[in-house]
């Protein structure tokens, strides 16, 4: 990239001095300076340049005109230092004394865009005794300041930093903030850290954090993982112990007491070096049930509680959440809090539920159609069943203790002693007392002194849920799914049974099973079936016959109807309507539809009627799959939120992937505090907010992560408001589209259920995810010499996923039917582990060998201008190389691949060897048919041989006569090509053009010089690039007297006559170019000099002639 | 810059070379600074951030002159076009020239891609030739000319009476020239270049 900028700078920019360093070998230094533009004005642009091509080039342009540049650059950089000498004395005397100097022998060096901007940070250092460098240097810089780093710089991180920390500007800002210099270790570039949560933020955050589930999991990951477990009991009783001691110790501040304890898990896991059997989870768990007793105003139904705790597998009980003493659940410190808040929502838990159901009973949709294909010729006499289970939240948690049936009980994801958390079920004891959903728990209490606050149990509620529906369907064909816990029953098919007995036999399975009662509503349609759910609640069940249908609704009061809410209740209480009676006076539908809108009135007339007209079994597909988080939300700044929005999408992608849907549409919602509204009373809560929202289509529907982070990075932007006042942020897709099943199964989906097993719901794959993690984390527990190898494997295996197929393709492909050589993609050959290439190689008969070597050579002829000083020298590398494959083509020499590996690195010392051998064999036939290229380089060797003193290695008589008969064929062939266009430029005709071939027989360096630049310049035919080069690599070459002094001139200026005469009428901006490189160096060269008099004249003659004016060269 | 969806094959590249003499005549009148910054607003043409008269009569102008002359670029009647900016006195003070060539007789065609391409060399190398530029004076007046191979009669098209001989003074010595960018596409060339007045023009 480097090199292409630079060349087609050099070609379209006249003045550009960029151009005339392009040989730079330091390509991470070309960048650096390249970045630095932005800070220097376009004048000391060509000069950055040259201060890098310095380094390179210092020792052996000592005489060249680059010095120039060199002592330019010193002279600058010396200037610039006494500048900041100066202004930094300036500022010192203006109040900050030496004592402020904080940035002592620091000296920094900007890299590209930061905030604050390098003139800002100059400032500081200005200020702080510190030292701020123009131009990196490695030996004068102590910290690259950058925010960013481009892909290109992170691969290549030392070519580009030489070793030097790369650091965040915020370092120095915290730096000057705290009066003192601070380690740059934290404040080093995320990019290059490493990424890992070390094991300490990760214990102290787990310990706090919202369940104790992951913490728990991760104990045991470290169990599995350790090898040596002979001090476990040791350290198990003292940690015991300790425990105990704390305890007493800290008597009552339970929050206290449960911090410490794992804060002395923590420490002794730490020292230990081994983890703790389940013992020390006991332990905690007693110390929990402590905690409540302390906590809970009612000692008995907490040591219920506990008991019921303990009871259950350690492992599915998520232990119930001790006191948030700090924002621990928030976005701020928690890095998973994404993960976490939607493992222990309940909301999430019913969202996802149905994706879950799709999957395990696939048939059913399917099923239906076959059962409803005459759902209107049965619509007269439907029978419809409504199972809903009783409070199940609740009943799940406690159907195995009948102990706690008739107390009242309620389920809370915390039950801490502040009491802001809010009921999500209660059971109907404890309704009794008035206590209901979305009650705090403080209210509850006070409300119900005894009642028992239990957590959620997500694995039971999944377990209670297959079982419910698996008898379901047992009985009935056609079930929709309203929820986890809710389904309605279409029994018209199943004539001859009673659906009274059906539902009073499905709800007595439902209660051997699960242990949870459920109640049934039977009617002739889902609306009334729903209704009459609600009279057999709880553990019964209700009979809308039809001919009753009409005095249930008369009484029934109209909030009861489904859709209806608290808005419209009002609006239609103002209207003195409360009772589906009363709603049926108003005859008329159009009223209805007139009043509270179309679909409203409809709804309205018909349910205040009793008439639903859905199906069972028509499972509307969901319009948006999005996830929102209001609780807990709390950012410190814009990089907690991009960091927040980043796994909010991470889940969004997930859910979208668990429907197999993708989305075009991204709408962001956010909800921002109030201005005047105050900290909410419910603890993290969203309190009084006012809602945004953004949404971006997009022309191709997705459901890939980096996509949304994208969309939704970008969305965020568009709010541009205080990251602090954020209180809930929500990411909703629509504009849902199938995801073809045909491209997900060589999609992600596939390799995902490679690795997981098939059956994995979103749900499972997140809670997956947490042991892993926590495995990761043992990986860096080592590095705190905790011994835990075994768990490093998994990582390794996740990453290897990624590299299975691109490493396989190859080698299937090849194993089948290897493609011929040619078609072969040389950057995907060359950047093969050398595994596989050997692999390939012997596939292909080693051939590859060659392939890859001619392949190399030739980019390297390309783009190989950083050995061409050596090149002009000694034959190049390069050359042999090719060599070395001509004589295998020529000889047809047996191929023999150790040959080949040892030859390519080696042929720099064997070149003697393989030239002559080769020179008394070349056939000019097969010569003329080789690429260009590869000709132009033998007879470039051949060239060289001829004349004895001009290279290193040219002591190889025998072979020159036939070097020159093979010449001359080709440049009778050449001539040949050229018998039939203009005589006017007939050195210009042919590819290479003629005088090529003419300059390289010739006895003048120069002009052997000149032809050989015209393979290096790589631009055929462009006198100008050829210059370029000329100048650049040999222009000390081109003084040197020689006896053919002036039959060189005379050839070269007869060339670019000729040149002139080719380009005058198309292409002045190309001879403008070479005059103008010519009129710059001809100070510096005689021949130079002596080229540009004799053709100046006849350049402005032809521009007069063509163009009516003179060419204006205003250089020199 | 409009593109016209319905053009015939044979006269796209012409089409494309009139639309690129419109922007970039524009660029240039954006780069003399003849009218304020504010008489221009920022387009995409090409993938390039061009410039693009808000006026309607100085856009029209520049699109009007340019596409009159696509039928005679089509028949390879015009040779040059020129931007001339001169002063009260009509003496001019600096010529950007076009310079096109159009080999009729190449049977081969430029691609509409490779041309585009070679079209945005210009308008990138234009954006930065301000300092060959010479500075005008405020009360500069500017001007397109085209200069062609030979007088079209008069009956050939409506549109060729629109252009009228220029009362524009010429140099009375071979000026400077400065190129600024060639492009050589076969059948197609382009060249892009300044006109000075010659140090030894006599002042008026």
């Amino acid at each position: 990239m480097n090199l292409d900028s630079s060349r087609s700078a050099g070609s379209s920019a006249q003045k550009s001095k960029r151009s005339f360093n392009s040989s730079s070998s330091n390509r991470s230094n070309t960048t650096n300076s390249k970045k630095q533009k932005n800070t220097t004005n376009q004048k000391t642009l060509g000069a950055a340049w040259g201060s890098n091509s310095l380094s390179s080039s210092r020792s052996s342009f000592r005489n060249s005109p680059f010095s120039e540049f060199g002592s330019y650059m010193a002279e600058k950089n010396k200037k610039l230092h006494n500048q900041f000498n100066a202004q930094a004395s300036n500022s010192s005397s203006g109040g900050s004394n030496s004592e402020f100097a904080i940035f002592r022998g620091v000296s920094i060096f900007v890299d590209g865009f930061t905030v604050p901007s390098s003139q800002e940070l100059r400032g500081y250092m200005l200020k702080y005794g510190g030292r701020y460098e123009n131009y990196f240097s490695r030996h004068r810089v102590t910290h690259i300041i950058c925010s960013n780093l481009p892909n290109s710089k992170l691969k290549n991180l030392r070519s580009f930093s030489g070793g030097l920390p790369i650091v965040k500007p915020s370092w120095v800002l915290d730096s000057v903030a705290a009066n003192k210099l601070l380690s740059w270790v934290p404040y080093q570039l995320e990019q290059l850290a490493d990424n890992q949560p070390r094991l300490s933020a990760f214990f102290a955050l787990k310990t706090l954090s919202i369940s104790g589930d992951a913490f728990l999991v991760k104990h045991e990951d470290e169990c599995t993982s350790s090898k040596g477990g002979q001090e476990e009991d040791d350290n198990s009783s003292e940690v015991g112990k300790s425990t105990e001691y704390k305890h007493q110790s800290c008597g009552g501040s339970d929050g206290n007491t449960r911090e410490e304890v794992h804060s002395l898990i923590e420490q002794s896991s730490r020292a230990s070096g081994c983890s703790f059997d389940v013992k020390i989870e006991d332990k905690e768990d007693e110390s929990i049930v402590k905690d409540d007793d302390q906590t809970s105003p009612c000692a008995r139904s907490a040591s219920v509680g506990g008991s019921c705790l303990d009871n259950q597998d350690t492992k599915s009980l998520p232990s119930p959440v001790a006191v948030g003493s700090s924002e621990s659940h928030s976005t701020l410190k928690d890095p998973n809090f994404v993960e976490n808040y939607f493992k222990n929502s309940r909301l999430h838990f019913i969202g996802t539920w149905r994706n879950r159901y799709r999957k395990r009973f696939p048939n059913q949709s399917n099923g239906l159609k076959h059962v409803n294909p005459n759902p209107n010729s049965s619509a007269e006499k439907m029978t419809i069943i409504h199972v809903d289970m009783d409070c199940f939240f609740v009943s799940v948690v406690i159907r195995r203790h009948p102990e706690l049936k008739d107390k009242p009980v309620a389920v809370c994801h915390s039950d801490s002693p502040k009491g802001t958390a809010e009921i999500s079920s209660a059971n109907y004891p404890a309704r009794d007392y008035g206590v209901r959903a979305g009650l705090f728990v403080r209210d509850a209490k006070a409300l119900c002194p005894h009642i028992v606050i239990v957590p959620y149990n997500f694995e039971a509620y999944e377990e209670v849920a297959d079982q419910f529906y698996n008898i379901l369907h047992k009985h009935c064909k056609t079930v929709q799914a309203v929820s986890c816990d809710e389904a309605f029953l279409d029994v018209t098919n199943l004539e001859g049974e009673d659906p009274e007995h059906l539902a009073s036999t499905i709800r007595k399975e439902i209660f051997e099973t699960t242990g949870c009662t459920a109640s049934a509503g039977i009617a002739g349609n889902m609306l009334l079936a729903r209704l009459a759910t609600r009279n057999a609640k709880p553990e019964g069940q209700f009979h809308i016959s039809p001919e009753k249908v009409d005095d249930y609704l008369h009484q029934l009061p109209i909030k009861a109807l489904p859709g209806i809410g608290r808005v419209l209740e009002e609006k239609l209480k103002q209207k003195n309507v409360q009772t589906c009676g009363q709603l049926r006076i108003i005859s008329k539908k159009d009223s209805l539809e007139k009043d509270y809108g179309a679909k409203t009135g409809e709804m309205l007339w018909n349910y205040s009627r009793g008439i639903d007209n859905r199906l069972v079994g028509m499972i509307q597909e969901s319009k948006s799959i999005g996830a929102e988080v209001n609780w807990g939300v709390r950012f410190k700044d814009p990089k907690d939120s991009q960091s927040f929005l980043s796994s909010l999408c991470k889940e969004v992608s997930l859910r979208l992937q668990g429907c197999g849907v993708q989305g075009r549409t991204f709408t962001l919602k956010i909800k921002k505090r109030r201005k005047d509204a105050e900290e909410p009373a419910k603890y993290m809560g969203c309190g009084d907010c006012e809602n945004l929202s953004h949404s971006l289509t997009v022309p191709v529907a997705t459901d890939a992560v980096e996509v949304l982070q994208r969309i939704t990075k970008q969305l965020f932007g568009v709010f541009n408001i205080d990251v602090k006042e954020i209180r809930g942020i929500g990411l909703q897709v629509s504009k849902l589209e199938n995801a073809d099943p045909l491209k997900q199964g060589s999609g992600k989906n596939s390799l995902k259920s490679w690795l997981k097993s098939t059956s994995a719901s979103s749900e499972e794959q997140r809670n997956r995810t947490v042991p892993k993690k926590a495995i990761v984390d043992c990986g860096s527990l080592r590095n705190d010499s905790i011994p835990g190898r075994s768990c490093e494997e998994i990582p390794v295996i996740t990453n290897s996923v990624g590299n299975n197929p691109s490493s396989d393709e190859p080698s299937l492909n090849s194993n089948s039917a290897p493609p011929p050589l040619s078609h072969l993609d040389f950057g995907v050959i060359g950047s093969l582990p050398p595994e596989i290439f050997s692999e390939l190689n012997k596939i292909y008969g080693g051939k590859l060998v060659d392939f890859v070597a001619k392949s190399k050579s030739k980019g390297k002829m390309k783009e190989g201008e950083g050995l061409l000083f050596e090149n002009l020298v000694h034959p190049d590398k390069i050359t042999k190389e090719d060599k070395v494959k001509q004589h295998d083509d020529v000889q047809v020499m047996p191929s023999d691949e150790g040959y080949h590996n040892l030859a390519i690195p080696a042929v720099g010392l064997e070149k003697p060897d393989l030239m002559p051998s080769s020179l008394s064999q070349v056939d000019t036939s097969v010569l003329q048919q080789l690429p260009q290229e590869l000709r132009v380089n033998i007879i470039e060797q051949l060239s060289a041989h001829r004349k004895p003193g001009f290279s290193a290695n040219s002591s190889l008589g025998p072979s020159s006569k036939h070097t020159q008969d093979s010449l001359e064929n080709i440049n009778s062939e050449n001539r040949l090509e050229s018998t039939d266009s203009a005589s006017n430029y007939k050195l210009w005709v042919g590819n290479p053009p003629k005088w090529v071939d003419e300059f390289s027989k010739s006895n003048c360096v120069i002009l052997n010089v000149l032809a050989k630049m015209y393979y290096k310049s790589g631009s055929p035919g462009n006198l100008s690039s050829i210059l370029r080069y000329t100048i650049l690599e040999s222009q000390h070459l081109l003084d040197v007297g020689y006896e053919s002094w002036n039959e060189a001139l005379d050839r070269f200026s007869e060339v670019l006559k000729q040149y002139v005469k080719l380009k005058i009428e198309l292409d002045l901006e190309e001879l403008y170019i070479c005059f103008q490189l010519l009129r710059r160096f001809m100070s510096k060269s005689n021949f130079l000099l002596h080229v540009y008099d004799n053709v100046f004249p006849y350049l402005q003659a032809s521009v007069n002639e063509s163009y009516g004016g003179n060419l204006h060269l205003p250089f020199g | 810059m409009d593109r016209k969806d319905n053009q015939s094959p044979h006269d796209g590249s012409a089409r494309i070379l009139v639309e690129f003499l419109e922007v970039a005549i524009t660029s240039i009148v954006f780069l003399k600074g003849v009218y304020p910054s504010g008489a221009f607003e920022r387009r995409r043409y090409m993938n390039l951030v061009v410039q693009r008269a808000r006026h309607p009569d100085l856009r029209d102008y520049i699109h009007s002159a340019v596409f009159g002359l696509l039928p005679f670029i089509e028949k390879g009647l015009v040779e040059r076009v020129a931007v001339i900016f001169f002063n009260t006195d009509n003496i001019p003070v600096e010529r950007f020239m076009f310079k096109l060539a159009v080999n009729q007789a190449s049977s081969s065609k430029v691609e509409d891609a490779d041309l585009e391409f070679s079209l945005r060399s210009f308008l990138m190398k234009l954006s930065v030739s301000e300092p060959l530029t010479k500075v005008l004076s405020h009360d500069c007046r500017w001007e397109i000319t085209g200069y062609f191979r030979s007088l079209p009669e008069a009956s050939s098209s409506k549109t060729s009476e629109l252009w009228i001989p220029t009362d524009t003074k010429q140099w009375q010595q071979p000026p400077l020239i400065t190129p600024i960018k060639s492009m050589s596409s076969e059948p197609l060339c382009v060249q892009l270049y300044l006109e000075h007045p010659s140090l030894n023009e006599p002042k008026p």
